[in-house]
């Protein structure tokens, strides 16, 4: 259809086509006559059909299709970006965080803040780090643009607390010590496509 | 080289990708080029400093020259056609920056420099692919140098913080330690040697030179530049402060650190590690704001400090102007009343060299300041012109400074007292065999030469000598500081150097003694030194204090948290801004309770006295930063030199007064001038009297002891200690924990004291 087509506002031109449907009936005895055909025909078991044979599936046949949340939760997308975690490197377990503040930089919410400062170490610390799940739009830019694959999205959707802040703790976004073994490397947003390995070029090292 | 003299004042055409310059002769290509706005990209370039050529980036290919040209040093010739652009250069560049690339850790993610990188930017510019060639990585690491850390990996041996270390600070303390792969940068001398100023830092085009205290603590990219200039010394230098929300829990702004446009213009250490004096307590307290106004309608004296903007300045004078109270400024009074002095004699209102003038001057007569200390810049300037013209400096001054010996070629030590006569040597010798009106020569007879070199042990031959030392010498600059503002006989010291500066052919730099003393003289007539009666001190002492420092009756807002205009030792009016939020009352809103305020301070800028050579421009339409592409400082406006009738009159060199016993000298050190610079968290600095092994002994001290002495009628407890390289028997006193009583001292700056022991440092 052309512009043209939607532009012409004259309905009686368009190709309309009536329903070819009974008359509803006017007289009393018209009328009568129709609710003794629709229940008798018994055309509401006809309908209930398909769901009472779903129902003895489910009861009998164990096709049960109901998830019992909370008990039970249904998986979701690598790539749903729920609360933030940090990861921490495996060898090491120190967080991967840099402190480089391109997270910081880049969320369109404006909703992350860094404190760092130059350690004992002549390192640069993470001081503080926190995220405004107030304002957090769930973009993933954060996990996208860090380069140290630090900051990722979890699948930790159920958000409903007294204090969303204790969500955003630096400590506690940190994945915990004991469960480092478990930490899984994060499939979403910014992780490394499959074949990183390929497009790895080594710097010409003489040595 | 009679070739080169005959093409002096000619002009050159070039013509540079196509396009036809007609240009000065005796600039570098790359000159020419950047003031035409054409653009080759330079690593190691600075325009303050002389061609360092050690990036060979800024090569141009010229038409008839066999391989390339370094545009940096190669002068534009007459005809020549330059392309800066082909492939081969293009692969050329791409190559320098692989071998810059080379081993360079990435460590982009935590650098400071991040985002501000020379190194980044270029080599995102040449699209450096993939890096081909190699070398075996070592171990090299961090140093710290005082304020500054040093990371060699990151460094490019571009040679600019050496370079800016010996040509513009004239420390010489950093180095090259060649060697190839393994050459890096070295401090040569003990720490406390360093000046501290951070020009190295500044101009480092990588992360290699960064403060030690703003290391790690934001970003490039986050830190919001405010344009201003410094105000703590009247230089009035050009800075930005960079300033970002203070923490997490603190959404306060507060400075991290001050930047400038290093390409151009320096700082010294007191402008860029001593920013954080702001006054962050301050809030509107009603009652104390009515005691405020009370205090001024009976105020006898307003007694004031010269570190305020001329818009403060014109306000008080209002405030005065209708309250009938005398106008006070202890450390502007008598510079002001110099400078008067020397107007009368030299027939112009301001003098007629600036620090530009300076670094091109091939003899320079330092007299009566201790330029390393109180004049930071004006001693850079110094150390260029020594470096670049082999300038001869001759310092004169009762006290050496073996911190500057490198600098002076000569030091003639005067005693302390005996400025006026050495004032009258100078013009003696100066003004000989030049036209002079007969009243002034007759006055030259009369000169007592012999009784007076006998009083301030200045002998003769020592003036004989600067002949020697001046000999076929064309640009001459006599510096003159602090010391003369304050002597008995300072409007005599002042007409001479006015005759000096008329009739020889020495320029002459009246060095101001605090950041705006000289819009403080110029915005206020009829300055006084001492108060009288009930006086409200605005940043000094009074019966009733406003204070920017904190702790006064009620707050004002700091230099770096207001808007107004500072004149500099240049003759220009240069704005300030307003780096933090101020919550408190300002003078202004003082002088709206009195009848006499203006809806904004800075709208007062347009006001400042024409006839005293300000212009009336609006405070928006002056510049914190303008510099012409060679660098050129076109900030602001520059004050009017008006010319007048000059007198002849001299009055007659006095008996010269004489310091025996135990004297010292009022001096701070250039990273902390004053009381604002004791608060910044970095540049504080414990107050001691140091005096060398001589005084020691004179005075019957020994290293590490608190003494105790009256000094400007206030009592200081200080340690002691000895400085083992310094000479003679005057002692140095710092006043920068003085408080606003700093800002209230109008004496002579050497004093006797009387030093009493009170027990060792340790208790």
């Amino acid at each position: 259809m052309s512009l043209d087509n939607f532009k012409d506002r004259n309905a009686g031109v368009q190709n309309y086509r009536l329903l070819e449907l009974e008359p509803t009936p006017t007289t009393g005895w018209g009328k009568f006559k129709q609710v003794l055909i629709r229940s008798v025909k018994l055309e509401l078991l006809v309908g209930l059909k398909v769901t009472i044979r779903e129902m003895f599936k489910a009861l009998f046949g164990g096709q049960m299709h109901t998830t019992k949340y909370p008990f039970e939760k249904l998986p979701i997308s690598p790539r749903y970006r729920a609360i933030h975690e940090m990861k921490r490197l495996l060898e090491s377990g120190h967080y991967r965080c840099i402190g480089c503040g391109l997270c910081e930089k880049i969320c369109i919410a404006n909703c992350i803040r860094i404190d760092t400062r130059y350690d004992e170490n002549q390192r640069k610390e993470v001081s503080d780090y926190t995220i405004n799940l107030g304002r957090c739009i769930f973009c993933g830019y954060c996990a996208e643009v860090c380069p140290e694959l630090a900051i990722v999205h979890s699948g930790r959707y159920e958000t409903a607390s007294e204090q969303r802040a204790s969500f955003t703790d630096f400590a506690d976004m940190l994945t915990p010590l004991d469960e480092l073994k478990k930490q899984k490397e994060f499939p979403g947003f910014g992780a490394v496509s499959p074949n990183a390995d390929e497009n790895i070029k080594k710097t010409p090292l003489a040595y | 080289m009679s070739e080169v003299k005959n093409m002096k004042n000619k002009t050159v055409t070039v013509t540079i990708d196509g396009k036809k310059i007609t240009a000065n002769y005796g600039k570098t290509i790359l000159e020419v080029a950047r003031e035409n706005g054409i653009y080759i990209p330079t690593m190691c370039y600075l325009t303050k400093v002389e061609p360092i050529a050690s990036c060979r980036m800024c090569v141009v290919e010229v038409e008839g020259v066999d391989g390339m040209i370094l545009s940096c040093q190669e002068k534009a010739v007459d005809g020549a056609v330059i392309r800066t652009n082909s492939k081969e250069l293009e692969t050329e560049r791409q190559n320098i920056m692989k071998l810059y690339d080379v081993n360079h850790p990435l460590e982009c993610g935590v650098c400071d420099k991040s985002g501000e990188c020379d190194l980044q930017n270029k080599t995102l510019e040449f699209g450096v692919p993939e890096q081909s060639f190699s070398a075996k990585d070592m171990f090299r690491p961090v140093q710290n140098w005082g304020f500054i850390s040093y990371d060699p990996s990151l460094c490019i041996l571009c040679e600019r913080c050496v370079r800016v270390c010996n040509e513009i600070v004239g420390s010489e303390q950093l180095q090259i330690s060649p060697g190839g792969y393994k050459s890096t940068i070295v401090n040569t001398k003990p720490e406390n040697d360093c000046v501290s100023c951070g020009e190295c830092m500044a101009v480092c085009p990588v992360g290699a030179l960064v403060s030690t205290d703003f290391k790690y603590t934001a970003n490039a990219w986050e830190l919001n530049k405010i344009p201003s200039a410094c105000a703590l010394c009247s230089s009035g230098c050009q800075m930005y402060y960079d300033v970002k929300h203070g923490s997490i829990s603190d959404p306060q702004e507060k400075i991290y650190r001050v930047t400038n446009e290093a390409e151009f213009s320096s700082l010294c250490g007191a402008g860029r590690f001593g920013f954080d004096y702001a006054n962050t307590t301050a809030f509107k307290d009603k009652a104390k704001f009515e005691q405020a106004v009370e205090a001024l309608k009976k105020a006898d004296s307003i007694a004031f400090s010269s570190v305020i903007t001329n818009e403060e300045a014109l306000l008080l004078k209002n405030i005065a102007q209708e309250t009938g109270a005398k106008l006070v400024c202890a450390d502007a009074a008598g510079f002001a009343k110099f400078l008067k002095a020397y107007s009368s004699t030299s027939g112009r209102n301001f003098w007629s060299a600036n620090l530009k003038t300076v670094a091109q001057s091939d003899s320079i007569i330092v007299f009566g300041l201790r330029v390393k200390d109180e004049a930071p810049m004006v001693k850079n300037h110094i150390a260029m012109a020594v470096k670049r013209n082999k300038a001869k400096v001759v310092y004169m001054h009762p006290m050496e400074d073996y911190a500057i010996s490198n600098l002076v070629s000569k030091f003639i030590k005067y005693e302390a007292g005996s400025e006026e006569g050495v004032a009258a040597m100078l013009l003696e010798f100066l003004t000989r065999g030049k036209e002079m009106p007969d009243s002034l020569k007759e006055f030259v007879e009369e000169l007592d030469i012999g009784n007076i070199s006998g009083e301030s042990s200045v002998s003769e031959e020592e003036i004989e000598s600067l002949k020697l030392e001046f000999w076929k010498k064309k640009r001459f600059t006599l510096i003159v500081g602090e010391d003369l503002y304050n002597h008995p006989q300072a409007e005599n010291i002042a007409k001479m150097l006015g005759v000096i500066e008329r009739y020889s052919d020495f320029d002459l730099l009246i060095v101001p003694p605090r950041s705006n003393s000289l819009g403080v003289a110029l915005v206020c007539d009829d300055l006084e030194a001492n108060a009288e009666g009930y006086t409200v001190g605005y940043n000094a002492p009074g019966d009733f204090v406003l204070s920017a420092l904190g702790g006064g009756d009620l707050d004002m807002p700091a230099i770096n948290q207001q808007e107004g205009t500072i004149a500099t030792v240049d003759k220009r009016v240069v704005p300030l801004n307003a780096a933090l939020g101020y919550d408190g009352y300002v003078l202004n809103d003082l002088a709206n309770a009195l009848g006499v305020g203006k809806k904004y301070t800075i709208d007062l800028t347009k006001e400042l006295p024409e006839n005293r050579g300000f212009k009336a421009v609006e405070f928006d339409s002056l510049e914190c930063v303008k510099f012409s592409p060679l660098g050129e400082d076109l900030r602001g406006y520059e004050l009017k030199t008006v010319k007048k009738r000059a007198s002849s009159k001299l009055e007659d060199v006095e008996d010269l007064p004489s310091f025996d016993g135990v004297v010292v000298y009022n001096c701070n050190s250039a990273s902390n001038p004053n009381p604002f610079t004791q608060k910044a968290k970095l540049t504080a600095k414990e107050p001691k009297l140091i005096g060398s092994k001589q005084f020691a002994q004179a005075a019957k001290l020994s290293d590490g002891e608190k003494v105790e002495f009256e000094a400007e009628g206030q009592r200081c407890v200080r340690v002691f200690s000895i400085d083992t390289k310094m000479k003679g028997t005057i002692a140095l006193n710092p006043t920068f924990d003085m408080g606003l009583s700093a800002f209230a001292v109008s004496s002579y700056k050497f004093y006797k004291v009387n030093i009493s022991k009170v027990g060792s440092a340790d208790e």
